[in-house]
């Protein structure tokens, strides 16, 4: 029986901790590779446009640099405090599942098992997460990149918060301050579970060899394995590529407002929409299918005056394909008027796809 | 036609990865199947390439993502891209409610149309290849 390769390599460059898996993947060579940045960056999914995600001159002006990732997912500030598991393995290998929800569950077994090691009572929540008690504590994406499926994620030692709400690219303080807070209210860590001196214990050592044992479970035995010429020398080539500002600023999708996903279920929005009344905006979260804190304001005619606070409140916890409907309700109550403001401009805030 | 809960249409020519192809004239339709965009869940992001791109069957030459997985979309036939859904860039869930519809993908001039005989037709063959798949894939 061939053993799959393991990398075990402690803390590596930033840049390295995303190269190697594509690096492998693209020579096609199954792998899983444990690792850690020695220094912090922000990694951005393949879709995402940086400079509508990120606030660029803060992270040049403090020296974090940004890496686009072949990977799907979103925008995440990582350091040396959250270690890598990335499992390179053939598309044709039997053991890959199609079925999205399936494979994240078989392979976020093992991540699971070792927080439940720990004393942290971990569970899968579909699609990709890991939570306790609804707060996600571990991240993950997956990438087809060559002929090979890559699964990545982390397991969470500790988590900048300020760090992470403040390298992205928001409207406003009032919104960095809600995504700061929905952050903390729905994203732990090991040591937030278990406080800082059991957390000590669970040194990136320790937790690297537990991810091993569990993923031998269904990759099977492993063979210790240290970076040869064939993978260096492709970790250079990519080197060249996606360090490159082409690389990075290569064109993505485009968004409709901003939007920070927390978690999956939980959204923090701002959308705005010049309709002929006026300039609209819309501040607010999504959870699990609802809205929450709904804050509208704008520089539109509303009577009366305090109709909009109605709005606010008919939305506040209503579920999010029910947006059109309340609309609609709010227009045939009593006498509201919004000059030049119908029902379809409302609906440019407050459309989810 | 209707294979295990999986709606397959008999005239339509199947790429193996699950892209489905359909002849308009001179052109090529062509999108994700049925039991593509179910196993790939809420399609959040199709990558939309410039018209004109040379593809290469058999190739990526587009990604799709879902569910934090980032996927490929392989060319059918050796062709050019003609046009592309740009509806898909604000609203990729097309894809899961309309894939044979409005979520359609791209349009290719086929360098030779003789190439489509080299896609899964027919009841027969799409049922053997698509039952093959659900065993492999979605049991």
């Amino acid at each position: 029986m061939v053993k799959m390769k393991l990398y075990n390599l402690g803390k590596v460059p930033w840049y390295e901790s995303q190269l190697i898996y594509h690096a492998l993947a693209k020579l096609g060579q199954e792998a899983l590779v444990l690792l850690s940045p020695s220094t912090p960056y922000v990694c951005i999914g393949f879709h995402q446009n940086p400079a509508q995600e990120l606030d660029l001159e803060y992270c040049k002006a403090n020296a974090i640099p940004v890496f686009r990732r072949e990977v799907g997912g979103g925008a995440v500030y990582l350091d040396g405090d959250q270690l890598f598991f990335q499992l390179i393995l053939r598309k044709d290998n039997p053991i890959v599942p199609k079925k999205r929800g399936v494979f994240y569950k078989k392979f976020l077994s093992p991540v699971i098992n070792v927080y439940r090691r720990i004393g942290i009572h971990a569970e899968y929540r579909p699609i990709n997460d890991v939570v306790v008690k609804k707060r996600k504590i571990s991240g993950t994406g997956v990438g087809e990149i060559g002929d090979c499926i890559v699964f990545v994620g982390n397991v969470i030692r500790d988590f900048d918060y300020e760090m992470m709400e403040r390298v992205l690219r928001v409207p406003d303080e009032k919104f960095r301050d809600k995504i700061k807070k929905s952050l903390i209210d729905n994203l732990t860590t090991i040591r937030h579970e278990l406080g800082e001196k059991r957390a000590k214990q669970c040194d990136e050592k320790r937790l690297s060899q537990m991810l091993v044992e569990e993923f031998q479970k269904i990759i099977g035995p492993t063979e210790d394995m240290a970076m040869d010429d064939l993978l260096q020398n492709m970790v250079n080539d990519l080197k060249r590529i996606m360090l490159n500002d082409t690389w990075l600023h290569q064109k993505g999708k485009r968004k409709l407002g901003t939007e920070v996903k927390i978690r999956s279920g939980v959204k923090v929005l701002h959308r705005t929409h010049k309709a002929a009344g006026g300039l609209m905006r819309g501040d607010f979260e999504i959870r699990d299918g609802r809205f929450v804190n709904v804050s509208l304001s704008g520089d539109f005619f509303c009577f009366p005056s305090n109709g909009i606070n109605r709005l606010e409140e008919m939305l506040e916890g209503c579920k999010t394909d029910m947006a059109r409907r309340v609309i609609k309700e709010f227009y045939c109550k009593d006498d509201i008027e919004t000059l030049g403001i119908g029902v379809e401009d409302w609906m440019h805030i407050f459309e989810v796809n | 036609m209707q294979i295990q809960g999986y709606n397959m249409p008999d005239d339509l020519y199947y790429e193996e990865n699950h892209f489905w192809v359909r002849p308009e004239d001179e052109i090529l339709v062509m999108g994700m199947d049925d039991f593509a965009q179910t196993m790939a869940g809420e399609i959040v992001y199709v990558q939309l390439p410039e018209e004109g791109k040379k593809l290469k069957k058999g190739k990526r030459f587009a990604k799709i993502e879902s569910g934090k997985w980032l996927g490929k979309v392989y060319a059918p036939v050796n062709g050019e891209l003609v046009e592309v859904n740009e509806e898909l860039e604000t609203n990729p869930g097309l894809i899961n409610d309309d894939c044979y519809g409005k979520g359609w993908m791209f349009k290719i001039k086929p360098d030779d149309m003789a190439e489509l005989e080299d896609l899964i037709h027919g009841p027969e063959a799409i049922e053997k290849w698509l039952l093959a798949d659900i065993e492999r894939y979605a049991a």
